[in-house]
């Protein structure tokens, strides 16, 4: 991490850290503006920070570590992707889009578009590869929620004024997801780990049993395992292209959150599957984002075709030309 | 909390050079009449194939030019390493040297010691084998019993080794062993380096299950060492054995085992399998690209002079997981005829069989996650 990396780090992990699971948009979105952190990956010369896809990994990392309630990632991932189109308020990104688009107007529907209620705009993959901007603005809004109560609406569109932008905003919505399931899980690592050192059973803390220390260490390497595919995934996009890299991190942050949700809830015993105990506003929404921007077999079809029409003579030469 | 230290990775600038280098030697060196012989294939020794890499200068890759290293960074190596596991090549002969003796030997030996050995394994010429195990002391290391006793200047060993790779090939090991008389546990433990045709020193195979010859029994019976053969310093074995564990867990192979069974993998089920087994290769590339990421950061947390073994350990035992898994997933996922001489399922049957040391060389499955409890605060 360089200089501001860390700075970076330090202030938006004290701000989330206090608003965390019950910030509203209502109450406390001022408070992301004031920072202007939705700016984060705006050129410098139109007054954003100039980020990174490795810096927007340490915001998007925390919001899925403090289980942040606020839509922070898809605010900067739309703001990024709409920069051209003159629109002004909070937008957020959607992930599927059914309809047409013609001459600058859209009709149709868009789902899962991400706490969505007062978003001027929102992001959604376009049917046939890209993305539209849509302004919200007449359209009709169906509220639908995650496993987290987390708005992820459907939107009816009658000639909505529509941008076709070439980003692929169903990527950078899995990239959210695969920083919020590597923060996600470090958290609930670090509450199992403190939970087991403090709880005794049988005269002593769980934590000198044997097997909850292999259950744990088996959590601890899935959580590093989806750091890391997090990080790949951040400096490939830097790289400028992803498409590989998007699969294979998602589909292994996914696989990450099977083991990691259930030696989490299993160490913790029934105190862990009650409302009151702060460890559900981690696992639903690691529950809901594994399905999110695409699941399991989504990206495991995505990237076993990539490999099996590349041909195994290609398989291992793709591989290390990524990172070459 | 965070277990990894996660950083950027920054991959050597020539490296598409280097792999373009080890991609045209295996072409031309590597083609096994048994397409077993591509699998697990840092078991598989091949003197000629090792002196060709040391020719090449390929091995001994960080090393200082002084003792025939070549002086390139530990990520160079990285790349020569997986370039050589991803295509199967047969490593066995020198991997131990090149990963952990010749690097002890230069990081605690006696001078005369290094000048004996380490050039020629630069060369690929000089092999090596690890004596840590026991019939006593397998995970319990520290009940390691085999004795060195002075005698005059130098050293008297007695006593026995048990499951030690490459043994028959090796000229040379270093071995763990009780030098201090009465002593218990990790305290009083040193480690010698030893010339494997040392007098009273003999090796005895054992055959795995599969038939095959790697590892053995090695007994030493009043073998006398000089001196210089006292690795480091008197006493501190324990400590410097952990450090060369470190070495021996860190590196690449600790995944790639079956790496050349997902390719072919790959190539027989052509352009067109079913929906399950094109999930399921998308499924076992996904974890192939993160360790693959994993295992090289842990190799540039190296080259940075820190040490990783919390890192090290995870990725170990995720990557032993993994190639082990592998096997099983692909025998469930495609119906195959063991008894067939196709490659699939040759590679495949030979997997199956030898997959199980995966979670026990280099430390088991619930050693390593024991560690990585300790790292966690668990212990
Ligand atoms: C292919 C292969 C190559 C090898 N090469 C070498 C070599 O070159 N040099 C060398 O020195 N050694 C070598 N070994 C030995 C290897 O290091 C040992 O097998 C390993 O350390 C385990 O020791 P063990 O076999 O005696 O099993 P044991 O220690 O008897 O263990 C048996 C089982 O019990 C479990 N167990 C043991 N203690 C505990 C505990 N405290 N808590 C929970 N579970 C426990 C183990 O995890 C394992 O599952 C090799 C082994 C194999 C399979």
């Amino acid at each position: 991490m360089n200089e501001q990396q860390h700075m970076l780090t330090e202030m938006v992990d004290g701000l989330f850290a206090g608003l965390g699971p019950s910030a509203t948009i209502e109450k406390n979105w001022p408070q992301i503006e004031e920072l202007g952190l939705t700016t984060l990956l705006l050129p410098e010369a139109d007054g954003g920070f100039g980020g990174s896809w490795q810096d927007a990994l340490i915001v998007f990392r925390l919001s899925g570590y403090h289980a942040l309630s606020l839509p922070v990632p898809e605010a900067v991932i739309a703001a990024r992707l709409a920069s051209g189109c003159g629109l002004q308020g909070r937008g957020t990104i959607a992930s599927r889009s059914d309809g047409r688009l013609e001459g600058g107007r859209f009709t149709g529907t868009v789902h899962g578009a991400v706490q969505s209620a007062g978003a001027a705009y929102i992001v959604a993959p376009a049917t046939d590869g890209g993305s539209i901007v849509l302004s919200t603005e007449g359209a009709q809004r169906k509220p639908a929620n995650n496993l987290a109560g987390e708005g992820r609406d459907v939107w009816a569109f009658d000639g909505a004024s529509a941008f076709a932008v070439t980003e692929d905003v169903f990527e950078l919505g899995a990239f959210a997801r695969v920083a919020q399931i590597a923060g996600g899980l470090d958290a609930a690592l670090g509450m199992s780990v403190s939970y087991a050192n403090d709880r005794k059973q049988f005269g002593r803390p769980l934590a000198k049993f044997q097997a909850v220390q292999q259950s744990l260490a088996t959590f601890a390497g899935e959580a590093a395992a989806a750091n890391c595919a997090a990080m790949g995934l951040a400096q490939a996009l830097d790289r400028g292209n992803a498409d590989y890299e998007v699969a294979a991190a998602k589909l292994r942050a996914n696989r990450a959150v099977g083991v990691g949700t259930s030696s989490a809830h299993q160490a913790h015993g029934a105190i862990g599957f009650t409302k009151e105990y702060d460890l559900h506003p981690i696992t639903r929404r690691l529950w809901s984002a594994r399905s999110e921007f695409g699941g399991d077999s989504h990206w495991a079809t995505v990237l076993g075709g990539k490999v099996i029409t590349a041909g195994a003579h290609r398989f291992w030469a793709d591989l290390t030309a990524l990172t070459d | 909390m965070q277990t990894f230290a996660i950083e950027a990775l920054s991959w050597p600038k020539q490296g598409a050079d280097l792999r373009r280098q080890v991609r045209d030697l295996v072409a031309e060196h590597v083609h096994p009449a048994n397409p077993a012989d591509l699998t697990n294939c840092w078991a598989v020794a091949d003197p000629k194939f090792s002196r060709t890499l040391g020719q090449a200068g390929l091995l001994g890759m960080t090393w200082p030019k002084e003792y025939g290293g070549h002086e390139r960074s530990p990520l160079e190596r990285y790349i020569v390493l997986e370039e050589l596991l991803a295509a199967g090549a047969p490593v066995g002969a020198h991997w131990i040297a090149d990963r952990q003796t010749g690097t002890l030997l230069l990081r605690y030996g006696h001078e005369e010691e290094r000048r004996r050995w380490v050039p020629g394994m630069a060369r690929g010429e000089i092999y090596a084998c690890i004596g840590l195990s026991e019939p006593n002391a397998g995970s319990d290391l520290a009940a390691v019993r085999t004795t060195a006793r002075r005698d005059g200047d130098g050293w008297v060993l007695d006593g026995q080794k048990v499951w030690t790779t490459n043994a028959h090939n090796a000229h040379v090991m270093i071995a763990l062993i009780r030098s201090e008389e009465g002593s218990e546990r990790n305290a009083g433990l040193s480690q010698f380096i030893i010339p494997m045709d040392a007098p009273g020193l003999t090796v005895r195979p054992i055959y795995d299950l599969t038939g095959g010859h790697d590892f053995n029994e090695v007994f030493f019976d009043g073998v006398r060492l000089p001196a210089t053969a006292l690795l480091g310093v008197e006493g501190e074995g324990w400590k410097q054995a952990t450090a060369e564990l470190s070495l021996e867990r860190s590196g690449p192979e600790r995944y790639l085992s079956c790496l050349t069974l997902l390719t072919e993998l790959i190539r027989a089920v052509g352009p067109s399998p079913s929906d399950s087994i094109r999930t399921l290769i998308g499924q076992l590339v996904s974890e192939t690209w993160t360790l693959r990421l994993m295992s090289a950061s842990v190799a540039a947390q190296i080259a940075q002079g820190q040490d990783p073994a919390l890192e090290a350990t995870i990725v170990k035992d995720l990557g032993n997981s993994f190639e082990q898994a592998m096997p099983a997933l692909i025998q469930a996922a495609v119906e195959t005829d063991l008894a067939s001489d196709a490659a699939l399922p040759i590679m495949l049957g030979h997997l199956l069989q030898v997959s199980p040391s995966f979670s026990l060389r280099g430390g088991t499955r619930e050693i390593l996650k024991g560690i990585i409890a300790r790292g966690l605060g668990l212990r």
